[in-house]
């Protein structure tokens, strides 16, 4: 369902380290060269849960965001086979002047439904984000919570084969986590593939039966969830010692 | 190729052609809400914003300059209404990936679409700014004549520069960010060495040369032509705007599908 097979994605840094461009790159001077992502080779088959596990840093978003297609890989190549829905930050997308019927209307044909379905499905959007009368307020007037509710009721909307998730299924009250811990454990079981990063490891490990282990771009590690962790673990405590 | 296979090659050229047009109105429609706001004075402000931004020159040539001619507001009207879109298409081309960060740092879609959307948006208020040059027509008494039917021909002209201006310009600001204002005067500048203030056929003999290199004349003069002159415009007024635009798209689409690649790195 998801191949990557030497897989890297690359940053060009200039002046005051800011990202360029290859084109830019071309024109500007560039002061260093950095692999977000290097040589990841890992097949995710259907049925899935998949943890992300590693520092800050080492590369977890940036995969997720490959796998989201927002990135392109620089290197190798990467094969993604099913509709794709993310929860990649808390704003998911969103537009704050809009209001949340607008916002999931207009994600929706951005996510690749065409304008009337995106229409046909708005009650039902609104329904799944549990956010009743404030659907009909502008996104700016929503709690970090509420923006999370309707980021995840938009993106699902796709009815996706493969959710990816980063840390932003941490800012759900308890009450939706469990929603939303269904719905990819319904995934899962219906021959989905969640990816989900994060540091609430009990969650993942609810979640997910594989880990993969990121450490500056590398994949470290790559195995049932219990025994990455473990390694994920051991390896902070030497770095700490 | 099979009757079957060509039915199914054009319903998925139609689907793909329909999601693009789908994907357009959708950014379109979102930055206009964005810009204009909810409620009953969307309409108040949409119509009201084009006075607000070249209202200044009229009053300052008009009124406060008292320039002399054939109808020198209307005249004025012709050129800053084409320049007022042209300019906005540059201005919010070169912020139009960082205006659409949440969506680009948090989504994939077609991101060569963006350039597009925008000079669509400002298309909005250029249509509303129409009402500048009816009210210099009533003011100087000018009655429209069959070269109005010229019009659509002139304003499908004035929005393809603006689309092509829009690709180069969003690349500028996302690779020049703090050159952005830059940008901006230079193509200010080309309305003061274009026939803005003054029309081409009161400029200098040895001056009308030069000011036909600047591809906006065409577009201020096809504006008069229409309006205040009553005539067709000439072939070199609309042609060398297109083969300027066109020569833009060229060069730059290409450029921009390869560089939005990398858009969401850039702005993330």
């Amino acid at each position: 369902m998801i191949e990557a097979r030497d897989a890297g994605v690359r940053f060009l840094f200039g002046r005051h380290h800011r990202v360029l461009t290859s084109g830019a790159a071309r024109i500007r001077r560039l002061d260093a060269e950095t692999w977000g992502l290097r040589s990841l080779d890992f097949t995710l088959s259907p049925g899935q849960g998949v943890a992300l596990l590693g520092p800050s840093g080492s590369g977890k978003t940036t995969l997720l965001r490959l796998l989201a297609g927002i990135y392109e890989p620089d290197a190798g190549r990467i094969h993604v086979n099913g509709k794709v829905a993310s929860l990649l930050s808390i704003d998911a997308g969103l537009l704050p002047v809009l209001t949340g019927r607008q916002n999931a209307l207009y994600l929706g044909v951005l996510a690749g439904l065409s304008r009337s379905e995106s229409r046909a499905r708005l009650d039902d959007v609104k329904e799944r984000s549990g956010l009743g009368e404030y659907f009909e307020r502008p996104v700016s007037s929503f709690s970090q919570g509420m923006r999370a509710r309707l980021g995840f009721a938009v993106a699902d909307q796709v009815n996706p084969r493969i959710l990816l998730l980063d840390e932003v299924h941490e800012a759900f009250d308890h009450e939706f986590r469990a929603i939303l811990e269904r719905r990819a454990r319904r995934l899962v079981e219906a021959g989905g593939v969640v990816v989900a990063a994060g540091h609430d490891h009990p969650m993942l490990e609810r979640l997910c039966d594989r880990a993969l282990y990121l450490s500056h771009g590398s994949l470290r590690a790559d195995g049932a969830f219990a025994d990455v962790q473990r390694q994920y673990f051991e390896d902070l405590h030497a770095h700490a010692d | 190729m099979s009757p079957a296979r060509t039915r199914g090659t054009v319903t998925r050229a139609l689907a793909s052609l329909r999601g693009t047009f789908d994907l357009l109105i959708s950014l379109t429609a979102s930055d206009f809400r964005t810009r204009y706001g909810h409620g009953p004075f969307l309409l108040v402000r949409w119509l009201l914003e084009p006075f607000a931004l070249v209202g200044v020159y009229l009053v300052l040539m008009v009124v406060v300059l008292d320039r002399p001619g054939n109808a020198p507001g209307l005249s004025i009207a012709c050129a800053i209404v084409p320049f007022q879109l042209v300019m906005n298409a540059v201005t919010n081309g070169m912020g139009s990936v960082a205006v659409r960060r949440p969506i680009i740092a948090n989504m994939a879609f077609r991101r060569s679409l963006i350039p597009l959307s925008s000079v669509l948006t400002e298309s909005a208020s250029f249509v509303a700014s129409f009402a500048i040059i009816a009210t210099m027509m009533i003011l100087y008494g000018v009655s429209p004549t069959p070269a109005l039917l010229w019009l659509p021909v002139v304003v499908g002209v004035t929005l393809t520069v603006a689309a092509g201006l829009a690709y180069p310009a969003s690349l500028f600001g996302v690779w020049f960010r703090e050159l952005r204002p830059f940008g901006t005067s230079v193509v200010r500048i080309l309305f003061f060495i274009g026939p803005g203030l003054v029309p081409l056929a009161e400029a200098s003999e040895d001056a009308r040369d030069w000011l036909r290199l600047n591809p906006l004349t065409g577009l201020f003069e096809s504006f008069r032509d229409v309006f205040l002159y009553g005539q067709s415009p000439a072939a070199w007024q609309l042609l060398s705007p297109l083969v300027f635009a066109a020569l833009l798209l060229v060069v730059a689409v290409p450029l921009y599908r390869r560089e939005q690649r990398e858009f969401a790195k850039v702005i993330t």
